[in-house]
């Protein structure tokens, strides 16, 4: 019996690499926006207006004190009665944007926290602009501290756009769960999920360690 | 918008939802205790040295980190049938959070550990103690101090990874925003009223844990 | 050239700079000495606007420098500042840090900007080491090349922050001749230190302040040897006991 599920599996597998590939697009774009969106955020939360702080802060506690999955119910279902039509697919990368930006963002402070209040006042006081400041002085700095978690968080991203399967995209967890409801071997079904999932983060996951030891020595 | 926010059918809704949060609360309590002895072994058993324990605890602590948590609760929900387990679905969405957050965990008390200055346990070696005493009287007090923090961290990411549990229908707090927009389609209401829900635990717990950081480094001032 | 016109600052309730008022003509050299939490410090902040203050005028070279529609990068670059702890940035070379007001300030081809660089560690007596990162260098050393990149943006004005407070003793020697040879090329400079030799050889005048206020101002000799004031008496003998 499992031999005839497998050889079914092995028919489908075009169908699994789709959602591989699904997968991979939505991590693209969300790791490439939630970085530009949270440095940014990031820059505001360690800075000195007040106002955008709070903000950003405000934004930073509804992101990290609630779960992912509600999040996307939240743009999926209210934005609509609000006047916003989004198909689940821009609903999906926005959620992943509102996100993982948040999460970048207190990477980024922390990393332009840690730089000494010195280091800004040499920058200034030899005349640079505060975007020179950051763009020169601090921010190559802040770089060496914010990588290694910056990678890591990359992984955790990566593995919450399963979540995304909730609102019907085709990526590869909901590939899992359509094919389970035909071929009912969820052990097979989902190790394949699972495999392939790893194959994308693993090597992410060792990048990082390599990134912490060779920063924890310099 | 918020202007026709209807917060009548949120105080008709409310019974539902503490029953909803009840859940949560139970379904988290009892996964972060499961969890914390899963990942006390699994750290146990990596750094053992003994290879048979090793490498297969390296394994587990692995797949999970580099897997989702809901490919991993599919994986049982459709799993365990198909060996013929009937295991009702709050449990296996407990076990799925207890071996989800017990690898994450493994790996908190493995920091902890080897942030135990190697001088400590040449101290302890040189006044004649075995390795267990060395465990118990030198590393692990002072380990512990420093994984409290990232414990209570872990068990912030645990409280709302439960959310997902909502996709396996257990009625936790979610899983009741869920049936409030399906029965009245008022997702709004349904949402951010659970969202609330989360953000009262979230602060009370990262009022702690921020607590802890601060004892943690008074500690290491003095 | 420096206008300090009835300047007061609080941090909270603290009264750091109580009514100064000041004048430093072009040329001078001003030596700021006082006990710890006196101000001095807060004192040279303010000229290039470190600090802010909460009224009063400070102007240099007939620009406000509190004002809000000042161009503060424009003055900060006529001003070198020099701090206690260095502040050399520790992912650039030596060059690099010298060099990088006056390409991204100044917008000063690169080519020219090295051979500015250049100069000015030869005027620290570094010129070797400008290849190296800071961490490879001493604290002297460090400072030497704070300066240089303090000098590279050929400011009219030096301010030094207790330069040789955070060196070992004999280190201390080789920064304070790089400032002695600033004197001679006739730079305005306002130095907070205790160096009491530096200040007796080179200062026009020394001003001593304590608790925000300055107490008392005159020429070198006449504050070492004959202080007016009590407190004045009290802080020289602590310095020299020391």
């Amino acid at each position: 019996m499992m031999g005839f599920y497998f050889s079914r599996l092995v028919e489908i597998y075009p169908f699994f690499l789709k959602g591989l590939w699904m997968t991979s697009k939505i991590a693209f774009i969300s790791l490439v926006t939630c970085t530009l969106i949270g440095v940014i955020l990031g820059i505001f939360r360690s800075g000195n207006n007040i106002i955008l702080k709070r903000i950003v802060g405000v934004y930073v506690a509804f992101v990290r004190g609630t779960p992912f999955v509600v999040q996307i119910f939240i743009v999926f279902f209210i934005l609509p009665d609000w006047g916003i039509q989004l198909d689940a697919f821009s609903a999906a990368l926005l959620a992943m944007a509102i996100m993982g930006s948040g999460f970048i963002c207190e990477i980024v402070a922390g990393g332009i926290d840690s730089i000494s209040k010195g280091q800004w006042e040499a920058a200034a006081s030899s005349g640079l602009t505060l975007t020179q400041q950051l763009r020169l002085v601090i921010m190559p700095q802040a770089m060496k501290v914010i990588l290694p978690p910056l990678v890591g968080q990359y992984v955790l991203l990566i593995k919450d756009t399963s979540v995304i399967s909730v609102i019907g995209v085709m990526e590869l967890t909901r590939v899992g769960w359509v094919t389970v409801v035909r071929i009912p071997e969820g052990l097979m079904v989902f190790s394949l999920v699972g495999v392939l999932y790893f194959s994308i983060s693993y090597p992410l996951i060792l990048l990082s360690n390599y990134l912490e030891r060779k920063m924890a020595v310099q | 918008m918020l202007v026709d926010f209807n917060f009548r059918i949120i105080f008709e809704y409310l019974p539902l939802f503490l029953t909803g949060l009840r859940s949560t609360f139970f379904i988290s309590l009892v996964s972060i205790s499961l969890a914390l002895v899963t990942g006390v072994i699994a750290c146990a058993c990596r750094i053992s040295g003994i290879k048979i324990l090793k490498y297969p605890a390296i394994a587990f602590i692995e797949i999970i980190r580099s897997t989702p948590l809901l490919v991993q609760i599919y994986f049982l929900y459709f799993g365990l049938p198909t060996l013929g387990l009937r295991v009702p679905e709050i449990q296996t969405g407990i076990i799925a959070l207890m071996l989800n957050s017990g690898a994450y965990i493994a790996e908190i008390i493995r920091a902890g550990i080897t942030s135990v200055d190697q001088g400590q346990l040449e101290a302890g070696t040189a006044s004649g103690l075995n390795y267990i005493q060395r465990m118990r009287f030198i590393i692990l007090p002072q380990a512990l101090g420093v994984t409290v923090p990232p414990l209570l961290g872990q068990s912030i990411v645990l409280v709302k990874d439960s959310a997902l549990l909502s996709l396996i229908s257990v009625m936790e707090l979610t899983r009741c925003g869920q049936t409030m927009t399906s029965e009245r389609f008022m997702p709004a209401e349904a949402f951010f009223t659970v969202a609330f829900f989360y953000m009262c635990i979230y602060f009370c717990l990262k009022a702690l844990a921020d607590w802890s950081q601060r004892k943690l480094i008074f500690r290491e001032a003095y | 050239m420096i206008e300090f016109k009835n300047v007061n600052k609080w941090f909270g309730k603290l009264h750091v700079l109580n009514n100064i008022n000041l004048k430093i003509p072009k040329g001078e050299v001003l030596v700021i000495c006082g006990p710890s939490g006196s101000g001095k410090s807060t004192l040279i902040r303010c000229i290039n606007r470190l600090e802010k203050i909460q009224n009063g005028e400070i102007i240099v070279n007939n620009t406000p420098v509190h004002d809000k529609l000042t161009n503060l990068t424009k003055l900060r670059a006529e001003i070198g500042f020099v701090f206690q702890q260095f502040h050399l940035y520790p992912h650039m070379t030596v060059l690099q840090n010298v060099m990088l007001a006056p390409v991204n300030v100044k917008k000063i081809a690169k080519a020219e900007a090295k051979k500015i660089a250049m100069e000015k560690l030869e005027q620290v007596g570094l010129t070797e080491k400008h290849g190296v990162h800071p961490a490879q260098l001493s604290g002297g050393q460090q400072q030497r090349v704070a300066i240089a990149r303090g000098l590279a943006m050929s400011p009219e004005i030096m301010l030094f922050d207790e330069p040789t407070s955070a060196l070992d003793p004999e280190m201390i020697g080789e920064v304070l001749d790089v400032m002695v040879n600033l004197v001679s090329e006739g730079m305005t400079m306002c130095v907070v230190t205790h160096e009491m030799g530096f200040a007796r050889k080179v200062a026009n005048r020394v001003l001593f302040m304590d608790e925000g206020a300055i107490v008392e101002t005159g020429t070198p000799n006449e504050f070492f040897d004959n202080p007016k004031t009590d407190r004045a008496a009290t802080f020289i003998s602590m310095i020299l006991t020391h």
